[in-house]
């Protein structure tokens, strides 16, 4: 952030963005679909992505525009970018399916997350999930709790709402070496070992054990 | 995830196109295509192959692999080891489906290779069957799924997951509401 553009408020691209490539961003938008589709958690938001992702899309629709219709070149630019909106509404349908599913919780990691760390709903999203949040009260009010007597018309979202499973089982392929990860055992009588995990190996594993390595990006899930 | 999805990702596969028309290079987001000349071969992905194939622009060479002695030597592999063989390409059963349903005249000997991949096919799911259940049996808490390509890992993800979190709520023992389940009645 030492660069003077990035402070540039009118500048949009700052500096890291524009060092990636369009064929690394739309890796990384697959990347993060796939991650996101199987994790049972929600993961960080990845709005900058989302962001280039629309722009290059936005782009290409500007110029296709000037094209005329029958040009085999636009049908071909078109088709590829169905494909890129098709991973791109996936990606962000399936943020807002576990926003709907675990939203106290999502709303309540948000909250507790210290200054400065990076969010994990873009602001778009934590508009959503409090709306929901705010929805969803309403209407157990309006239908049931204000028929109920006095003591027992509170409800508390935290504990109605069940949390994420993080023990869930995921299935991971391994892009960074990671040597030395910890497999708790699944019955007392078993003891816990450590595996390593080999670039390119494919694994079936507990999402707790690995899921800071889903963050950094050592491990794909698939 | 839908199988269809696994498709839409093996789609990406690059294999070669023998064009019948010329154009000049494409600049695509994901890359750049091209030039096309009549006769001369060409890489682009399945997904731009398949339309083109269909729009009959096209002639799709077949990967290297869609070959009936490299499939039959595979096939042999697969049934004599007891663990998983490297698989022809990542995306065999897909790649496979999608090149002989849409250009299976461009294709040698489609239907002895349709029926090769069908056999690596049922000899691997065999296998990830029988491993899926010591794996349970044993309650293992890590396996090595070395080999094993998307499709296959797709076919039995719903299954195997959910009866391993099922069980593991019924070993843990855990209170309504804390974690996991169903909460409690409102």
């Amino acid at each position: 952030m030492s660069d003077a553009l990035s402070e540039n408020g009118s500048e949009q691209n700052d500096s890291q963005e524009e060092l990636m490539t369009p064929v690394e961003l739309i890796a990384k938008l697959e990347e993060a679909w796939l991650n996101e589709k199987f994790s049972p958690d929600l993961l960080e938001n990845k709005s900058e992505v989302v962001e280039c992702v629309m722009e290059q899309l936005t782009h290409m629709e500007d110029n296709l525009q000037r094209v005329s219709k029958g040009d085999m070149k636009a049908s071909v630019h078109r088709m590829e970018i169905d494909r890129i909106r098709f991973v791109l509404s996936s990606y962000l349908r399936s943020r807002l399916q576990k926003i709907e599913k675990f939203f106290p919780h999502v709303l309540e990691k948000e909250k507790s997350r210290a200054d400065g760390d990076p969010s994990y709903l873009s602001p778009e999203e934590y508009a959503f999930a409090r709306e929901y949040l705010a929805n969803t009260e309403t209407y157990l009010k309006a239908v049931a709790l204000r028929h109920m007597p006095p003591n027992l018309q509170a409800v508390d979202m935290m504990k109605a709402v069940p949390e994420p499973c993080l023990d869930s089982f995921v299935f991971l392929r391994v892009k960074e070496q990671q040597d030395n990860i910890m497999v708790e055992p699944e019955t007392d009588d078993q003891r816990e070992y450590v595996v390593d995990l080999d670039v390119g190996s494919q694994h079936l594993m507990r999402y707790r054990t690995i899921a800071p390595l889903v963050s950094t990006g050592a491990v794909q899930l698939i | 995830m839908d199988p269809t999805e696994v498709e839409f990702l093996a789609e990406k596969e690059i294999v070669k196109i023998i064009p019948n028309f010329s154009l000049d290079k494409i600049y695509l987001i994901g890359g750049d295509l091209g030039p096309f000349n009549p006769g001369l071969p060409v890489q682009v992905p399945v997904w731009l192959a398949l339309n083109l194939k269909q729009r009959q622009k096209c002639r799709i060479l077949p990967p290297q692999w869609m070959d009936v002695d490299k499939l039959e030597e595979v096939r042999e592999m697969e049934r004599k080891e007891d663990s998983f063989t490297p698989p022809p390409s990542p995306y065999y059963m897909e790649l496979t489906k999608l090149l002989l349903n849409h250009a299976s005249d461009n294709i040698p000997k489609a239907d002895e290779i349709r029926t090769l991949v069908k056999d690596i096919w049922d000899t691997r799911i065999a296998k990830l069957r029988l491993s899926a259940d010591s794996f349970i049996s044993q309650q293992e808490a890590h396996a090595k799924l070395d080999n094993l390509t998307l499709m296959e890992i797709n076919t039995t993800r719903s299954f195997l997951l959910g009866s391993l979190n099922c069980m593991f709520k019924l070993r843990s023992n855990m209170q309504p509401g804390t974690s996991t389940g169903k909460g409690p009645d409102y």
